[in-house]
């Protein structure tokens, strides 16, 4: 693990809290035809609440893979992975659905918003999901898109907006049911410069105003440079 | 599991809304094996509920025995108490005259009136579709006049009843009551029913009153048994109600088993028989049809679920569990074979009532009958839609929670 800033909490003075998610000598490795591929060695690295991390590393280097086992999207082949205390390495399917869907919101690099739903019904799922009754679910996915500046864009679909709103209907999905931790996929690499810049404004703006911790993979040095620590990924290995 | 179910449905309902049409593709085929599906249904339902009206009417409601003495009875109120101890539960003189006494209104003699003399028990015995006024009650019994029930042909052409009278060795006047509906045999023909009473009973059992006629009188009535009773199993005599009648034959006055013919009139039970016969083939056809309609919605769903990986993934990502997506996309699947239920149904409706209204013209139809999609068929219509887009549905759900999610999401 490579600290190429100051830790904030050491910065700010603020108390220590215990590590949101905590990664322990985690290795994924894949068998493609009979032959073993591996993808993450031996990784170890810890992201607190508050705290924008930055993954970078060059393309092959199990950014991605990372951000999936970190997501409870892929499970590791060894190692441990701690989120919020739980152990997730023994969790079942259904419980690990349930623990993705309460603590970790997704910001993907090609948005992946519903097709042919509104920007309102779209940041809503994961309310459906999480059981949010109607009226609820409405006036906060609402609330959630005039923060992100999209109030008069709520009964937009996806195909209505620009690349840079689908993505901050995105950001606001993933903040719907307020995680504790926002993943984030290459958030502004389907982006220009200037909506690059907001978008990331607004990611970090709304996880500090939450309290939710950032993992956001990039190739983009600018992007990187706005999070509080950088973890390198060189071959599969934290640096 | 509760939170997973519910949201199954609201993204099922959702998708359904999102994708009209994917929708409507998978709609087509269920659509026409459902709406076969209800006619079907319906078809059965109408034909056999008519053949039980029309049984009914013209032939008595289970079990009816028709009872005829060859010869001369010689003590009638014996004869009705036997058929009683028989196992009759009603019973009521059934007297075809062969040469009916002729009617006149406003002096203009009307013959060849087909004219039955009845009990008031008729009613209970058989169906009588009325039009007008009533059928007979015992109060009828009292009156000085006989009394009619006649049907339309003849209630047109005596005019208002004002003026009618019946002809025997003299003019009497007659009271008309009500008018019955006629069926397509006889809607041309006049007829009438002449309640037994004192001040007919000379007609119901009287002579031919025909001069020329020296037939025997020839009593007959009908006679409504428990269907249950072995006695309603009678087929031309030789039978439990036969041998229990004649036990006593000796009060009045005919002896001969082959002066006595029973048999029974009505027939709904086997017309029904047969029409659930039908049915079954055409049910047949119709579950064929709405096969063809699985495998359509069952092929739209495949292809649907492949080229949705990406947005299940998604969902997964969110925080869908299996569970959760296997009730959305069979949900999906249901819910798009109720919605084609339901045009199904509506068309159903429609095309029944159009078909009722055409029929109506040509066919004569008892008036509690109405040409309408009944309950039974509605059901067996919806019901059989949601369970073909159960059934439609869980292939592709169990492909859809095979998908790996972080391919669905690089797609």
């Amino acid at each position: 693990m490579t600290v190429d800033t100051p830790h904030p909490v050491a910065a700010t003075g603020r108390q220590p809290t215990p590590p949101l998610l905590r990664v322990e000598g985690l290795t994924r490795h894949f068998m493609v035809s009979g032959t073993r591929i591996d993808v993450l060695h031996d990784c170890t690295f810890d992201v607190s609440r508050g705290e924008v991390v930055a993954v970078v590393g060059q393309s092959g280097s199990g950014k991605s893979t990372l951000l999936n086992v970190l997501g409870l999207l892929d499970e590791p082949s060894s190692g441990a992975y701690t989120f919020d205390g739980v152990d997730t390495t023994s969790l079942r399917e259904g419980r690990r659905s349930r623990l993705r869907g309460d603590g970790i919101g997704f910001v993907f690099q090609q948005f992946h918003l519903l097709e042919r739903r509104s920007a309102l019904a779209n940041v809503g799922v994961p309310m459906v999901l999480g059981g949010v009754p109607l009226l609820r679910r409405r006036t906060r996915a609402r609330e959630l898109l005039e923060a992100v500046g999209l109030g008069h864009r709520l009964h937009s679909q996806p195909h209505q907006l620009s690349g840079g709103e689908q993505q901050r209907v995105a950001l606001a999905r993933a903040l719907s049911r307020e995680p504790a931790l926002v993943l984030a996929d290459e958030p502004t690499g389907a982006l220009d410069a200037a909506s690059s810049t907001m978008i990331m404004d607004q990611l970090i703006d709304q996880s500090r105003v939450r309290d939710a911790a950032v993992v956001v993979v990039t190739h983009d040095p600018k992007v990187a440079e706005r999070a509080d620590r950088v973890v390198e990924l060189v071959e599969g290995r934290t640096r | 599991m509760l939170r997973s179910l519910t949201a199954g449905i609201v993204l099922a309902f959702a998708g359904s809304r999102a994708n009209v049409a994917r929708t409507i593709l998978s709609c087509a085929g269920i659509v026409v094996g459902v709406g076969a599906l209800i006619l079907v249904v319906t078809a059965g339902d109408l034909g056999q509920r008519f053949a039980t009206a029309y049984s009914e009417a013209n032939a008595g409601r289970a079990a009816t025995l028709e009872v005829s003495a060859f010869g001369t009875v010689t003590d009638l109120d014996s004869f009705e108490e036997d058929l009683g101890r028989a196992g009759a539960l009603e019973v009521s003189v059934y007297n075809r005259m062969e040469s009916a006494p002729p009617l006149r209104a406003d002096d203009e003699v009307i013959r060849n009136t087909d004219i039955v003399g009845v009990d008031a028990a008729l009613g209970d015995i058989r169906r009588i579709n009325m039009t007008r006024g009533r059928w007979f009650t015992e109060a009828d019994l009292d009156s000085r006049a006989p009394v009619l029930v006649v049907n339309e042909a003849l209630a047109d052409r005596l005019g208002d009843f004002g003026d009618v009278q019946i002809g025997t060795d003299h003019w009497a006047d007659v009271r008309i009551v009500g008018v019955s509906q006629g069926s397509t045999f006889n809607a041309n023909q006049y007829s009438a029913y002449l309640l037994r009473a004192p001040s007919s009973g000379e007609i119901v059992f009287g002579p031919s009153w025909d001069p020329e006629d020296n037939s025997l009188p020839q009593p007959t009535y009908l006679a409504r048994v428990d269907p249950s009773d072995e006695a309603a199993e009678e087929m031309f005599s030789g039978g439990v109600f036969t041998d229990r009648l004649l036990s006593a034959s000796w009060r009045w006055g005919i002896e001969n088993e082959e002066d006595i013919m029973v048999y029974r009139t009505d027939y709904a039970a086997e017309t029904e028989e047969l029409i659930g016969y039908l049915s079954l083939g055409l049910i047949g056809i119709a579950v064929i049809t709405l096969t063809t309609g699985l495998l359509g919605v069952l092929n739209v769903g495949l292809v649907t679920v492949r080229e949705r990986r990406r947005e299940l993934a998604t969902y997964r990502a969110l925080g869908a569990s299996r569970f959760t997506l296997f009730v959305a996309v069979v949900m999906e699947a249901v819910v798009v074979a109720v919605v084609a239920g339901l045009i199904a149904l509506a068309l159903s409706w429609a095309l029944v009532a159009a078909g009722g209204a055409l029929i109506g013209r040509f066919v004569w139809l008892p008036p509690d009958i109405s040409m309408a999609v009944p309950p039974s068929a509605a059901l067996v219509g919806l019901g059989s839609a949601a369970f073909v887009g159960l059934l439609a549905g869980i292939i592709p759900a169990i492909r859809a929670l095979r998908a790996s999610v972080v391919a669905g999401l690089r797609e």
